[in-house]
């Protein structure tokens, strides 16, 4: 949090006057406001990108009209709707837990955001443990997801929560175990620190470190992760043709719009991770474009990630429960078990 | 420790985005395993047998098109094959090549939309926007040949309804250039696709030996590696004419009867080629008297039909009369809809429902007429 205040001193000097936990509350308001906004943002331009993409993939167009250029303003429109929607509740539903879990959904993939770090000095709150931080809050994320399918009392919902308790706890395993192949090598779990060890340009990032087997944690890292966000090939908690929606199925207007929004800000957040971890998170391509600033690099990046998870999207069928088990527990913990075996015993030696 | 697993009674359908059409699954479902499954058809009964009764004999052609929507030639090819037994009436060659080549347009459009349905139930929606798509380009040749795009009431009794338009052939041909560099876009998306693979081999299997038994009919026989098809077993039109092989794969998975479908888009091509390059002149319609007044001499006909989705057969009573004494329809998607989807389904995951419903060709409104 210091750094995060230092540079809000810097910025507006004036705050530095005002007593210690005024300044502080304006520091935090300021960021929750910022990182809500961000994420309102990201996944109205999410929305659009992807129906974009998945129009020009599919050969059509994807929205043209709502705003003149390229339908810019379609989901802006469509939020608007969602927002005047008629609140539908069921009537066996639980009305508590049912209304509640947007929000933990929400609230979870938005904490997340709360430690990672856009340059070399704006992080909102660097935390030692930082990669750890962001792994256990996103893992909340499950609970929301749960509550929304049980308390929905549909069958359908029921299927689609337990299906993606089922996933995401697996898959949290190898996305933890691959994390861990390059925390070895960076030696902290802070996320600045791991960013700064990939100084130099682009062959000293963490991606190409004892290459190719941290390249190989990426990938295991890229995979385990789209099943953590529940992306197509691993999209079966909402998968249509078989759960109708999945644990959203009862859910509409804004709540339904919460679910949606904490699924692209999840989608950010994984790409930012791996951006951070593997990718030298602000770190420039050669070190003589460092004139560029750091978020542009950061965000960048995780964009890029997030374009090839749409591009997954459209190009691959989903796979059955069992397989996606299979491909947790035979296939992704194995290797990045054996991973880390191999680079530490490459370290040590 | 013994784990007590409950069954569950889910309802798969009639308002389900996993399912073909409007009929509902019922399934009872421990875990995610399928114990038993019971179809519940109804949703979508027109009446069309009976209806027909009461209809003069050229009423009849717009109603047996819209037995089954993605596909209607069959029906009307079949009915008019009935009529002209009975009746004996010759069909000039023209028409007879124009028939096969609406059959074959028709096949193909049928199996470009099943492709989609059948990537669609898997999760990968790209392949239902392309091959809809490229489906079009289709209809555009129904459209122009027969002035519906879905519907055509083409094919009728003594002939077809009209001559093809000026330079029709060569647009054909352009189409199917279309198509056939189409159809390996849709190999890398899907037909290779590995996830594609791990879904359907070894899914959905039918029994070799039960195949016949149960009934089965068209590319889910021809998936399990016996070699029937209607247009070789029992060549109408002038299929005897063209040269095609009878198209088989070994298996019986989702994925041998998703491979006969796809190399039969090829066949069907290098048929329509055949028929634009050795089709003769000539009159395209045998006229027949006039259709209020028209009677069928006392009879009956028992007629049949390779369709996409399998054997197709009509059997029509005539007592003489102006209007059909009996109609009968006997589809396809009834025996692989209802009695083998029920067989097939028991075991099966939750998530394959809907993969092996679409692979065995099931159309609701053909099931219930």
């Amino acid at each position: 949090m210091d750094a995060t205040v230092a540079f809000f001193y810097d910025l507006i000097p004036a705050l530095s006057n005002l007593p210690d936990w005024l300044s502080y509350t304006i520091i935090g308001a300021v960021l929750t406001v910022g990182a809500f906004l961000f994420i309102a943002v990201f996944a109205l331009i999410g929305i659009w990108l992807e129906r974009k993409i998945s129009g020009h993939m599919q050969d059509r167009l994807g929205p043209m009209e709502v705003g003149g250029w390229h339908g810019w303003a379609q989901t802006i429109a469509d939020t608007v709707k969602l927002l005047v929607k008629e609140d539908i509740i069921p009537e066996k539903a639980d009305k508590f837990l049912f209304k509640f879990a947007p929000f933990i959904m929400f609230t979870a993939s938005m904490a997340a955001f709360a430690a990672l770090p856009w340059s070399a000095r704006f992080i909102p709150a660097n935390l030692n443990v930082g990669l750890l931080y962001i792994l256990s809050v996103s893992s909340l994320v499950v609970i929301g997801i749960l509550m929304g399918g049980w308390a929905s009392n549909n069958k359908w919902s029921l299927y689609g929560a337990m299906r993606s308790a089922a996933q995401m706890i697996s898959y949290e395993i190898p996305v933890a175990l691959s994390l861990i192949v390059a925390l070895l090598l960076t030696g902290s779990m802070d996320m600045q620190e791991i960013v700064r060890g990939q100084a130099g340009g682009i062959f000293n990032w963490n991606i190409f470190g004892y290459f190719p087997l941290l390249f190989i944690a990426f990938i295991i890292y890229f995979i385990a992760s789209l099943a953590e966000v529940n992306r197509t090939p691993f999209d079966l908690p909402e998968a249509e043709s078989e759960l109708v929606a999945g644990f959203m199925t009862e859910y509409s207007g804004m709540r339904w719009a919460f679910f949606m929004l904490a699924e692209y800000a999840n989608m950010f957040v994984v790409s930012a991770i791996s951006t951070t971890v593997f990718l030298g998170g602000w770190q420039p391509i050669a070190p003589f474009l460092d004139f560029i600033p750091g978020p542009f690099w950061f965000l960048g990046k995780a964009l890029f990630l997030v374009l090839i998870q749409m591009w997954l999207r459209w190009t691959l069928p989903r796979l059955r429960v069992d397989q996606l088990m299979y491909t947790t527990w035979k296939v992704l913990t194995p290797f990045s078990f054996a991973l880390i075996l191999l680079v530490s015993f490459i370290k040590v030696l | 420790m013994t784990q007590v697993e409950k069954e569950t009674t889910l309802y798969l359908g009639p308002q389900h985005p996993g399912i073909t059409g409007n009929m509902m699954i019922e399934l009872k479902v421990t875990g995610d395993t399928v114990q038993r499954a019971k179809t519940h058809v109804g949703y979508l009964h027109r009446g069309f047998e009976k209806l027909m009764e009461e209809r003069l004999w050229m009423q009849c052609f717009p109603i047996v098109c819209r037995i089954c929507v993605p596909e209607p030639d069959p029906n009307e090819e079949n009915l008019a094959r009935a009529i002209e037994e009975i009746e004996g009436r010759e069909v000039p060659e023209r028409a007879q090549y124009i028939r096969v080549m609406v059959l074959e347009l028709s096949r193909i459009a049928s199996y470009f939309l099943w492709m989609g349905g059948q990537a669609g139930s898997m999760g990968l929606y790209t392949m239902p926007q392309w091959t809809v798509g490229d489906r079009d380009y289709i209809l555009d040749l129904f459209e122009e040949l027969t002035g519906g795009r879905v519907y055509h009431m083409y094919i009728w009794a003594g002939g077809v309804r009209r001559d093809l338009p000026d330079g029709f052939a060569g647009r054909v041909r352009r189409v199917l250039d279309y198509l056939e560099e189409r159809l390996t876009d849709y190999d890398r998306l899907f037909f290779q696709n590995a996830l594609f693979l791990k879904r359907s081999q070894g899914v959905g299997v039918i029994d070799k030996d039960k195949a016949m038994e149960w009934g089965v009919v068209g590319p889910p026989l021809r998936g399990c590696g016996i070699a029937h098809d209607v247009r070789k077993d029992e060549p109408y039109e002038v299929y005897d004419k063209l040269d095609f092989e009878i198209i088989t794969h070994e298996g019986g998975d989702i994925y041998a009867r998703a491979m006969v479908r796809r190399r039969e888009i090829e066949q069907s091509i290098s048929i329509i080629r055949q028929v634009l390059d050795k089709m003769p002149g000539g009159p395209v319609h045998n006229p027949g008297p006039n259709p209020l007044k028209w009677k069928l001499p006392a009879g009956e006909a028992y007629v049949r039909t390779e369709s996409a989705r399998g054997e197709f057969g009509y059997y029509v009573v005539s007592d003489g009369s102006l209007k059909p004494r009996r109609i009968h329809v006997r589809g396809p998607a009834y025996v692989h809809g209802v009695s083998l989807l029920e067989k097939m389904l028991v075991g099966a995951n939750i998530a394959d429902v809907s993969v092996i419903m679409n692979s065995l060709g099931t159309c609701p409104p053909e099931i219930e007429r």
